[in-house]
C-alpha cells in the first residue's frame, strides 16, 4: 500500500515504525531536520513542506496513494489536508484531532473523513479501561467492546490473598478456577513466553495476558488486586484537554465519583461548568497540605494528567506517600513509560502512542480489522475473518495445534463466544487471536 | 472655575430620555378610551376620562416636541426612561381620580397613592367606601393594574416601531427577574408573545368567572365583576370592586381565582413554552417553578393547619382559606377571602406566616412582585456553597439553575438586590413608625413592618387598619408618599431607581 503520513512527531514516528516494513511510506513535515532523522532510521521517502497545501501533497504523490494519515498536532491542518486529499485522489483519509466536537461531527458524518482519532479520547478510554480492571498493566478492547485483552503482573508476597486468588495462582491451569468466559493467553516468565497448557501454573511474579469478556476481565482484575472492591472514586490531577476527557469518560462509562484538581483558577471554573457531576478543586497537585485536608489518599485511584512528565511523576509519588493505592500517569515523552514503571507508578499511558496504535489498527489489512501490540511489539492481537478455504474450519478447538498462537474468542453473528474444547471454527467467524509477532504471517495463512 | 464646570456636567442625555418618556406618555392617553366608553355605557360622566386623555396626550406631545432631535437613548438613559415613565404614568392614571367628583380621592396625595398602587399592581387602597365610587372609575382602577402588570414599556415594545433599538435593556428594567429569558430572536417578538399570552389568559379567566356567574354557581359574579377581577388577577394586582375583596364570592370562584393567581405568579416565558407550545414538561423541569409550587403548597398547608387547629375554619373551608390566602400573598396579589387582619389577635402565627410569605414573591418573568423565587434559589445555593467551601477552601462550584451556570456577576447582583431590598424594607418600616409617631397615629411595629413589606413587595393589604377590608387612608400624607416610593422602587426592582441616586450614574 502507498501511504502518505503528515507529521513526523511522536505519533507519526510510531506509525512509521509500525508500518514501514510492509508499506511504501512518504512522510511530510515542515521540519526538515526531523525528516532527516526519520529517514536515517527507516526506509521512507520524505517531503518537507506544509501538508495542507496542494503542491506539497502532490509532491508527496497523493494521486497514487491508497491512504493518507494526517497526524500533525494541529487539527485544522489535518482537516484541510484531508479535505484536499478527498478531491485530489481516491486515498482513504485518517485524521488525528484533539477536539471532541470534531470527533462528534465526524461520527454524525458531517466531516468527510474515513477515520478520525482523538489522542485525548483514546488516552481517556485507555485510562477508563485500566480503572475498570484494577491491577491491569494494559488493556485493549476488540469486537466492539465484547472482547478484552488484559495484561497483569501477578503480585509477589504479601498475605492479603483472597480465596479466589488462592484457587487460581500456583495451581496447574486445568485445576485452577479461572473466571468464566476467559482464557490465559500467555504467561511471561523471566522474559520468555510459556504456552499455557493444562499442567502449566501461574506463579507470583509472572506477567500474564488474559483474553475474556469485559465482566471476566474485571473479575480477573479483582483477583489480581487481591481485594473485593473495585475502583469507585478517582482523583484527576490536571484538567487540560486530556484530564477533561478522562473525567468525562469516567463519569459516562464507569459511573464513579470523580474529583478534579486544577491549579489555574479560570480553567478550574471552566471545567466545573462543563462537568456538573464532578467535584472540581482549584489547587496544585503537589500541595501536600491540600492532599491531606481533602483526604485524597482515601481515593481508590488517581490519574496524573498535568502537562509535564516530571511533575506528574512527583505528584504521583506524593499521592502514593499519602496512601493512594493505584496511580495512573499520563506521559508525553516515549521513554517516560519505563521511568514511571520503574518508579512504581502502576500504569503509564502515552496518549500519542495510544493514538498511533489506533491509527495503525485502521491502516492494517482490511481483513484484519484490528490489531494491538503488547509488551512493546513482541505480541500482537489479530482480528481475522475466517475464510471458507481455511484448513482449520471444522476442527474442534482441543485438537488445534498449540504453536504460540491462541484463539481467544470468536465473534459469530455479532456476539462473542469464548470457545471450549468441543467448539469448532466456522467460515465467516471473526477470530480474535493472540500471537507472537513473528508468527503473524503464519496465522494469516492458516485462516 | 473649571472644577465648577466639571461638577455641573451631566453625562446622561436627559433630553433624549425625556423625549422617549414623552412619546410613551402620549400613547398612554389611548388607555382612556376604554373607561370613556364604559362611562357612556353606564350613563356616567365620561368627562374626567376625556379630559385626562387630552391632558395626557398634550403633555406627552409637548414633552416630545420640546426635546426634539435627541432621540438616541443609551443604556444609561434607559434607567431614567423606565423610572420616569412609571412616575409620570402614575400621575396620568391619577388624573381621572382628581378630575372626577369622587371625594375620597380628591386629595392629590391620595389620588397619586391610589394610582401608583394600581400601576405597580400593589393593590393597597385609600378608599374607605367602595360602593360610593362610580362603576367607570372603579373599572379604571382595575384597568390601571392590568396595564401595569405586564408593563407599559413591554407593551410599547410590542407595538411601537420606535423602540426597536435598545429595547432589550428597557424591557429588562421593567420586567421582573434577574435576567430575561428571550422567547424569540427579536425583543419585539418576545414582548408581543408575552402580551398575547397575558391577554389570552385574562380572556380565559373572564370567560370562566362569567360562566360561574351565569350558571348560577356564584350569584355575586356578574360580567362586570368577572372583568374587574380578571383585570386584577393576572397582573397579581389585588384591587377589587367589592368592599370585602374576594370574600363574597362562591368557593368555586375562589378556587378559580387561586389557580389563576398561581399562573400569574409563574414565569410567563416558561408558561409560553408550556402552554401554547404544548410542552408541559418544561414546567416540571424548571427548578424555580418547582420551588415556587413547593412554597405555595407549604404555605397553604401551614395556614390551613393553623386555622383548623385554632377552630377558626374546618374541612374544605380551612384548606380553601389557607390556599387562597397563601397564594394571594405570596404571588403578591393581595386578595382576601377573609379578614386576615383579625388573625393578629386570634392566631398570631398565621398572621406571621402571611408576612413571611410577602418575601418570596412570584417567579422571575411573572407579573408578581417582591424578591422573586429564583433569587431565593440562587441565594440558597450560594449559602450551601459557602458552607462547603469553609470545609473545602479549594472547591470550585459554579452556581447552576436548570443546569445552566449562573455567572458570578449575576450571583453578586442577586445578593446585592436582596440586601438592598431588605434595607429598603427595614428603612421603610422605621420611617413609617417615626411618621406615625409624629402625627400621633396608632401604628403597631407589626403593622408598620407589614405596611412596608406589603408596599415594597407590591402585595397590597397590610395589617391593623390597613388590613384587606380596611384602608390606607389613616396614614399621613408623608407616609403615603413613602409608601408610593416603596411601591415604585419595588415594581422596578430597585436597581433602576437606586442607580439614579448615585453619583456615578450622572457623571462620566
Amino acid at each position: 500500500m502507498k501511504i502518505v503520513v503528515l507529521g513526523a512527531g511522536q505519533v507519526g514516528t510510531t506509525i512509521v515504525e509500525a508500518l514501514h516494513s510492509d508499506h511504501e511510506l512518504t512522510v511530510v513535515d515542515l521540519d526538515a531536520a526531523r525528516l532527516q532523522v526519520l529517514g536515517y532510521r527507516y526506509d521512507v521517502r520524505s517531503v518537507a513542506g506544509n501538508g495542507a497545501t496542494r503542491r506539497v501533497l502532490q509532491e508527496a504523490g497523493i494521486e497514487q496513494a491508497d491512504l493518507m494519515i494526517a497526524c500533525t498536532s494541529r487539527d485544522e491542518i489535518n482537516l484541510v489536508a484531508a479535505t484536499l486529499v478527498k478531491k485530489l485522489s481516491a486515498a482513504l483519509t485518517i485524521v488525528r484531532t484533539s477536539n471532541p466536537e470534531y470527533l462528534e461531527a465526524w461520527h454524525e458524518r458531517q466531516i468527510e473523513v474515513d477515520f478520525m482519532v482523538s489522542s485525548e479520547l483514546e488516552a481517556a478510554h485507555a485510562v477508563s479501561r485500566t480503572i475498570g480492571v484494577p491491577a491491569a498493566k494494559q488493556t485493549d478492547i476488540f469486537a466492539e467492546g465484547q472482547v478484552q485483552i488484559v495484561e497483569f503482573d501477578v503480585p509477589v508476597g504479601g498475605d492479603g490473598s483472597t480465596a479466589p486468588y488462592r484457587e487460581l495462582v500456583g495451581l496447574p491451569l486445568k485445576d485452577a478456577t479461572i473466571p468464566k468466559d476467559s482464557k490465559v493467553a500467555a504467561i511471561i516468565r523471566a522474559d520468555s513466553m510459556l504456552v499455557p497448557r493444562g499442567e502449566q501454573a501461574i506463579t507470583p511474579g509472572d506477567r500474564i495476558i488474559v483474553i475474556g469478556s469485559p465482566a471476566a476481565a474485571r473479575e480477573w482484575g479483582r483477583i489480581m488486586a487481591r481485594e473485593q472492591r473495585s475502583v469507585d472514586d478517582v482523583v484527576i490531577f490536571g484538567a487540560g484537554a486530556t484530564g477533561l476527557a478522562i473525567a468525562q469518560v469516567l463519569l459516562d462509562e464507569q459511573h464513579i465519583r470523580v474529583r478534579v484538581v486544577e491549579p489555574r483558577e479560570d480553567r478550574a471554573r471552566e471545567v466545573a461548568e462543563q462537568l456538573p457531576e464532578a467535584r472540581v478543586y482549584c489547587a496544585s497537585g503537589i500541595d501536600s497540605e491540600f492532599i491531606e485536608r481533602e483526604r485524597i489518599g482515601h481515593a481508590r485511584a488517581a490519574v496524573f494528567a498535568m502537562r509535564e512528565d516530571a511533575k506528574n511523576l512527583y505528584a504521583a509519588l506524593l499521592a502514593k506517600v499519602h496512601g493512594i493505592g493505584f496511580t495512573i500517569g499520563i506521559v508525553h515523552e516515549p521513554f517516560s513509560v519505563a521511568v514511571f514503571e520503574r518508579a512504581g507508578i502502576d500504569v503509564a499511558v502515552n496518549p500519542r502512542s495510544v493514538t498511533a496504535e489506533e491509527i495503525v489498527r485502521f491502516a492494517h489489512d482490511p481483513r484484519i480489522r484490528q490489531l494491538a501490540m503488547l509488551e512493546g511489539d513482541r505480541y500482537e492481537v489479530l482480528d481475522i475473518t475466517v475464510r471458507e478455504s481455511s484448513r482449520l474450519v471444522g476442527t474442534p478447538f482441543k485438537e488445534l495445534p498449540m504453536t504460540g498462537s491462541l484463539i481467544g474468542a470468536i465473534v459469530r453473528d455479532g456476539s462473542a463466544i469464548f470457545p471450549h474444547g468441543e467448539d469448532q471454527l466456522e467460515p465467516g467467524d471473526r477470530a480474535i487471536i493472540f500471537t507472537e509477532s513473528r508468527r503473524v504471517a503464519e496465522v494469516e495463512k492458516a485462516l | 472655575m473649571s472644577a465648577a464646570v466639571e461638577r455641573l456636567r451631566v453625562s446622561v442625555e436627559v433630553g433624549a430620555a425625556l423625549n422617549l418618556v414623552g412619546a410613551l406618555v402620549k400613547y398612554l392617553s389611548l388607555a382612556f378610551l376604554f373607561p370613556t366608553a364604559l362611562a357612556l355605557g353606564y350613563s356616567e360622566s365620561p368627562w374626567p376620562f376625556v379630559a385626562a386623555g387630552v391632558i395626557t396626550a398634550a403633555f406627552g406631545y409637548g414633552l416630545e416636541r420640546m426635546t426634539r432631535g435627541k432621540e438616541r437613548v443609551g443604556i444609561r438613559e434607559g434607567f431614567l426612561v423606565v423610572a420616569l415613565t412609571w412616575v409620570l404614568g402614575a400621575a396620568v392614571i391619577s388624573l381621572p381620580y382628581l378630575l372626577s367628583d369622587e371625594d375620597q380621592l380628591s386629595h392629590p396625595v391620595d389620588a397619586y397613592f391610589e394610582a401608583m398602587s394600581g400601576m405597580t399592581t400593589t393593590g393597597a387602597s385609600v378608599l374607605t367606601d367602595l360602593p360610593a365610587v362610580s362603576r367607570s372609575l372603579l373599572m379604571w382602577r382595575q384597568f390601571s393594574q392590568w396595564l401595569g402588570g405586564m408593563g407599559i414599556i413591554v407593551l410599547a415594545l410590542a407595538v411601537l416601531p420606535r423602540l426597536r433599538v435598545g429595547g432589550r435593556q428597557l424591557m429588562e428594567s421593567e420586567l421582573p427577574g434577574p435576567e430575561l429569558d428571550a422567547l424569540a430572536v427579536s425583543i419585539r417578538d418576545t414582548a408581543r408573545r408575552l402580551w398575547l399570552l397575558y391577554v389570552a389568559l385574562t380572556a380565559v379567566l373572564i370567560l370562566i368567572l362569567a360562566g360561574l356567574g351565569w350558571s348560577g354557581v356564584d350569584d355575586r359574579m356578574g360580567l362586570y365583576e368577572s372583568v374587574a377581577y380578571a383585570f386584577t388577577t393576572l397582573p397579581t394586582g389585588g384591587f377589587g370592586t367589592e368592599p370585602t375583596s374576594a370574600e363574597p364570592f362562591a368557593p368555586a370562584s375562589q378556587w378559580v381565582l387561586a389557580l389563576f393567581m398561581t399562573i400569574a405568579g409563574a414565569n410567563f416565558a416558561l408558561l409560553y413554552r408550556a402552554l401554547p407550545r404544548r410542552r408541559p414538561s418544561a414546567l416540571v423541569r424548571d427548578e424555580e417553578f418547582r420551588l415556587y409550587l413547593g412554597l405555595l403548597l407549604a404555605g397553604s398547608l401551614l395556614l390551613a393547619v393553623i386555622l383548623w387547629d385554632a377552630g377558626l375554619q374546618t374541612g374544605e373551608s380551612a384548606f380553601r382559606t389557607g390556599a387562597f390566602q397563601a397564594v394571594s400573598i405570596m404571588t403578591t396579589t393581595g386578595y382576601a377571602s377573609t379578614d386576615f387582619a383579625a388573625w393578629v389577635a386570634i392566631v398570631p402565627a398565621a398572621a406571621m406566616v402571611l408576612v413571611a410569605l410577602m418575601f418570596p414573591g412570584g417567579s422571575a418573568g411573572s407579573t408578581g412582585g417582591s424578591i422573586k423565587v429564583v433569587r431565593h434559589l440562587v441565594i440558597g445555593k450560594v449559602l450551601r456553597r459557602e458552607l462547603d467551601q469553609t470545609l473545602h477552601p479549594e472547591y470550585v462550584a459554579p452556581i447552576r439553575i436548570n443546569r445552566f451556570t449562573v455567572d458570578e456577576r449575576t450571583v453578586r447582583a442577586v445578593i446585592a438586590f436582596v440586601l438592598l431590598y431588605v434595607g429598603l424594607f427595614v428603612g421603610g418600616s422605621v420611617l413609617l413608625l417615626l411618621d406615625a409617631h409624629r402625627v400621633g397615629l396608632e401604628l403597631s411595629p407589626f403593622d408598620a413592618i407589614a405596611a412596608s413589606a406589603t408596599t415594597l413587595g407590591n402585595v397590597g393589604p397590610g395589617f391593623g387598619f390597613a388590613g384587606p377590608m380596611g384602608s390606607f387612608a389613616p396614614f399621613s400624607d408623608v407616609s403615603k408618599v413613602i409608601m408610593a416610593v416603596l411601591m415604585w422602587a419595588g415594581r422596578l426592582e430597585i436597581v433602576p431607581v437606586v442607580a439614579l441616586l448615585t453619583r456615578s450614574y450622572w457623571r462620566a
